[in-house]
């Protein structure tokens, strides 16, 4: 049977698609979204998260401002680590996201377990 | 006559691509949707929802089905007619009906910390309908529909 005739192209890893950025404000590390976060990329959210909990940095904000896309599996990385980070009286707080972002994350409730701000100095506020 | 002019009609509001079961290449999924769905819809808010409906789809089919070995091929096919845009998504594995995956109550899933499972509610909600064929030879056909 011959099910497909296409033979597909070779497509070259654009890591350039999700670019993450770490700053600190005192004791609350910022991490700064850009680009696609997909089944793919969510792997280097995963590693800043970890990179964070070894350095038991367990006060988190997520900025979105320059997050295009987010999709389930991006909302899986928030799932995996909030749990561990609230265990050492830190939080992960998010802030700054688009309609289209902030649209997916209230579809599926989360804000009942996250706290989402529009603006990052009012997030970094409730911190202190 | 009339008929050979509604197979036209076809044939014009239709495309494919075929990828490797990679989720490096879901971009390249996306961006065909993308670029599909703007001839036809205006709304953003619809083609956006079109655009990770399928995205989720591909993610689930090369995590469960191929459990992320990225030498199978997903063809992926959109249709548009006058009231819908489908997409198609062909490839072959074993039996996996999203339809019978029950949606998790989100109220115990943040309460449990859960993490995962949240795929293919985001396609319930985002596409008016959702087929799925499991045929001869493992061959799977998921038809994801979106009325306009």
């Amino acid at each position: 049977m011959v099910f497909f005739i296409d033979f597909p192209e070779k497509h070259i890893t654009k890591m350039e698609e999700f670019n993450i950025v770490e700053k600190n404000n005192n004791d609350v590390a910022i991490l700064y979204l850009e680009g696609f976060l997909d089944a793919h990329t969510s792997v280097e959210l995963e590693k800043s998260f970890e990179k964070l909990i070894d350095e038991k940095k367990f006060k988190i904000i997520v900025n979105f401002e320059k997050l295009s896309y987010i999709s389930s599996a991006g909302l899986g990385v928030f799932m995996a680590y909030i749990e561990t980070i609230r265990n050492n009286s830190g939080d992960v707080k998010l802030c700054k996201m688009s309609d289209k972002i902030y649209n997916i994350f209230d579809m599926l409730g989360f804000p009942i377990l996250f706290e989402i701000y529009k603006e990052e100095v009012e997030t970094i506020a409730k911190f202190n | 006559m009339q008929n050979l002019i509604n197979v036209n009609s076809v044939l014009e509001n239709t495309a494919k691509i075929s990828i490797f079961s990679s989720t490096k290449n879901l971009i390249q999924v996306r961006n065909f949707i993308e670029e599909n769905a703007k001839k036809y819809l205006t709304d953003i808010n619809i083609i956006n929802q079109i655009i990770l409906s399928v995205d989720e789809a591909c993610t689930n089919i090369i995590k469960h089905t191929y459990k992320f070995e990225d030498n199978h091929i997903i063809k992926i096919e959109y249709y548009k007619n006058k009231n819908q845009f489908i997409v198609k998504i062909f490839y072959n594995g074993d039996a996996f009906d999203p339809n019978k995956r029950a949606v998790p109550d989100m109220k115990e899933y943040f309460a449990k910390y859960k993490v995962g499972g949240l795929g293919i509610p985001l396609m319930k909600k985002f596409m008016d309908k959702i087929e799925y064929l499991h045929s001869v030879n493992d061959f799977n056909e998921l038809t994801l529909v979106k009325n306009i």
